[in-house]
């Protein structure tokens, strides 16, 4: 009996409390999902697409899963979609994966968007990418090839191998290397590392012991380039293999300075998030964005002849001399 | 007679099932109160019958394992594993330009062979061969794992017929699919489980297998059956998990692994053997899934909502710990 009362007391309390739950206004609500939270350069986009809601005065919620996996990002949609937001700007694990979820956000009447890694091109109103992929893939083996010169052995860390953008990079970068570097030698098929840098600190200790002759490491996706340089530090071949790739600057400075990681690319992906935010904000209030459109805090933008394909410009390159001014 | 059903209901109410039913009633009134817009409507309630029947099945293939005095962490992959090859078969034979209905049949029905083929190896090597259930079936998850990642080399296997996603997307009357196929199998586990001499002779063996098998049980037999059980449950998951996510992966659901057991054990399943029931491992993924939706939908980060989970699990565990204690202590 007591036990009854005691539930019956909690009940009507909470109760109480539902007032204030329905006092909120109503405002533009922008999820941004990334693949995973908690790594550097998610954290950087994370800053970006804060910064962008509270410019345009909207609601920016910015959340993923702990781990890069694409189930949880689907479970966690689906909530969103009960709770009813406004946009939906995703960077899927797995495009295929999400592809049911995203039908039924865009049923619901909820505008759809990939940010970072595109999903199903037939399903979102806008794709916002960070740079052109042939161009980036190409770009990272010209900087391979400047540090390692034009003929060698090299290897490829990846950050997984369903990762559409990266694999898109890569690609492009094999077969332009193909052509242009044709003295180039690939010792063995894209290593994955689960976007994480332990792993391909361990996988390049593994590439190291295996190919002697190794000149070269390209690192794809951020926390990759970090752990291969980490090895060839270790093993003290900074002077023999030259890494490169994709990194986030204040992470790779200390490689970078000490010249076991030679040079990094990347965009800067706190604008990515702002942008992100800005497109999918721009088309809820019905506004396409078109070729050429300067973006403030962005820039520029170019928009593919789909008119939904969105790029944000071309990558920067991080050295030992200006890895210092970037806060990312 | 009528003292003697109040005291009845009075025992089930002290039951560890009795907390469990509390805890989510109170969960379930305090998410609804801190977001009752969006919380308490018949979108989100369905949105979540579309979630928790994969971790529900999960629940229940690792709760009937461990009652049998075993553990199964082989769950997550026999179902990767089941999916992976019925994907295969499904998106081979769309490739070809076979129909969908033979395609679906034929991919569900490999689904249950590979799903039924990896319990019968968990009950070779947990029965006959006598290798502790937690190793064996550590050995069986990590070769599972292997397997899937020879045949799609890490990728994901896509291009199922359209057909197929009703299976995990589909609802009746407004009612979920899988929510269906859930409270089949919640159905057809209970009887079996806790209304049929096998059920029973299960929790025997989880109490006390050298003593069962003096009371002139099979042993070795009921096991093969608990194990070919659990996988196809898992197999059954691995269907309406392929079909929500349009694909087939290793990854996909590992994360059910360990809340898997943690559900079985906030559900009062004894981690040692010999109690569980079904009722209290589904309300253990009920009061899970309110809560990861809840707090999902208040916006709170994904790394607390584990520390809250955490939390609860640690708390029920102690109620359930001391109020045995005092039991015992008051006979």
């Amino acid at each position: 009996m007591s036990r009854t009362r005691k539930f019956m007391i909690i009940l009507m309390v909470l109760l109480a409390m539902t007032g204030l739950a329905f006092a909120q206004a109503k405002k533009v609500t922008i999820v941004v999902m990334p693949k995973l939270i908690g790594i550097p350069y998610f954290n950087a986009s994370e800053v970006g697409a804060k910064k962008a809601g509270e410019d345009l005065g909207i609601n920016v919620i910015y959340t993923g899963p702990t781990t890069a996996d694409a189930a949880e990002q689907v479970r966690m949609l689906e909530d969103f979609i009960s709770k009813g937001v406004d946009a939906i700007c995703v960077a899927p694990n797995d495009p295929a994966a999400l592809t049911p979820v995203l039908k039924k956000a865009k049923a619901a009447g909820i505008v759809v968007l990939d940010w970072d890694t595109p999903a199903d091109k037939s399903i979102v109103d806008l794709s916002v990418h960070q740079i052109d992929d042939v161009v980036y893939g190409q770009h990272c083996w010209d900087l391979l090839v400047k540090e390692m010169g034009d003929s060698g052995d090299y290897a490829i860390l990846t950050g997984g191998l369903s990762a559409a953008n990266l694999n898109g990079w890569i690609d492009a970068g094999l077969s332009y290397a193909k052509t242009k570097y044709p003295k180039l030698h690939l010792v063995t098929d894209k290593v994955p590392t689960d976007e994480k840098q332990q792993v391909a600190y361990q996988k390049a200790l593994d590439l190291i012991k295996a190919y002697p002759n190794l000149k070269g490491i390209i690192g794809i996706s951020t926390p990759t380039p970090i752990g291969a340089a980490q090895a060839v530090q270790e093993k003290g071949l900074k002077n023999k293999i030259a890494v490169v790739g994709t990194a986030l600057p204040t992470d790779s400075r200390p490689y970078l300075e000490d010249g076991s990681l030679r040079v990094v690319t990347l965009w800067d992906p706190s604008k990515l998030g702002y942008l992100t935010v800005v497109l999918a904000n721009d088309l809820l209030k019905g506004k396409k964005p078109v070729n050429g459109q300067e973006i403030a805090n962005v820039g520029k933008i170019t928009v593919k002849a789909d008119g939904k394909t969105v790029i944000m410009g071309p990558p920067t390159d991080f050295t030992k001399e200006n890895a210092k001014n970037f806060a990312f | 007679m009528k003292s003697n059903t109040d005291k009845k209901t009075l025992a089930r109410l002290q039951s560890k099932e009795a907390v469990l039913l509390f805890i989510f009633i109170g969960v379930f009134v305090l998410m609804s109160v801190l977001s009752p817009t969006t919380f308490l409507t018949w979108r989100n309630l369905q949105s979540m019958a579309f979630q928790l029947p994969e971790l529900g099945i999960f629940a229940i293939a690792m709760m009937v394992v461990i009652v049998s005095g075993g553990m199964n962490l082989s769950i997550t992959y026999t179902a990767a594993l089941s999916s992976i090859i019925g994907g295969l078969v499904l998106s081979k034979m769309t490739a070809a330009g076979i129909g969908p209905g033979p395609t679906i049949l034929a991919g569900i029905a490999t689904f249950f062979v590979v799903g039924l083929a990896c319990g019968a190896l968990n009950g070779v090597i947990v029965a006959d061969i006598g290798i502790a259930p937690m190793l064996a079936t550590l050995g069986t998850s990590t070769l599972f794992e292997g397997i899937c990642l020879n045949i799609t080399k890490g990728g994901a296997i896509s291009g199922f017929p359209d057909a197929f996603l009703w299976f995990g997307n589909a609802t009746i009357l407004g009612v979920p699919f899988p929510m269906i196929v859930f409270v089949v199998v919640v159905a057809a586990a209970y009887f079996l489980m806790e209304r049929s001499p096998f059920g029973f002779k299960i929790y025997m063996i989880g109490c006390n297998p050298t003593v069962t098998s003096y009371s002139g049980v099979n042993v070795k037999k009921n096991l093969h059956r608990v194990y070919l059980f659990s996988a196809l449950l898992c197999a059954i998951a691995g269907i309406l998990m392929s079909s929500r996510y349009n694909s087939a992966k290793e990854s996909y659901g590992s994360s059910y692994m360990m809340q898997s057991i943690s559900a079985a054990v906030l559900g009062g399943t004894d981690i040692s053997g010999g109690y569980g029931r079904i009722f209290g491992t589904v309300l253990a993924v009920m009061i899970i899934q309110v809560i990861s939706s809840g707090l999902n939908i208040l916006g709170v980060n994904r790394f607390i909502i584990n520390v809250i989970m955490g939390g609860i699990l640690i708390l029920v565990l102690t109620i359930n710990f001391i109020s045995s204690g005092r039991k015992a202590n008051a006979k």
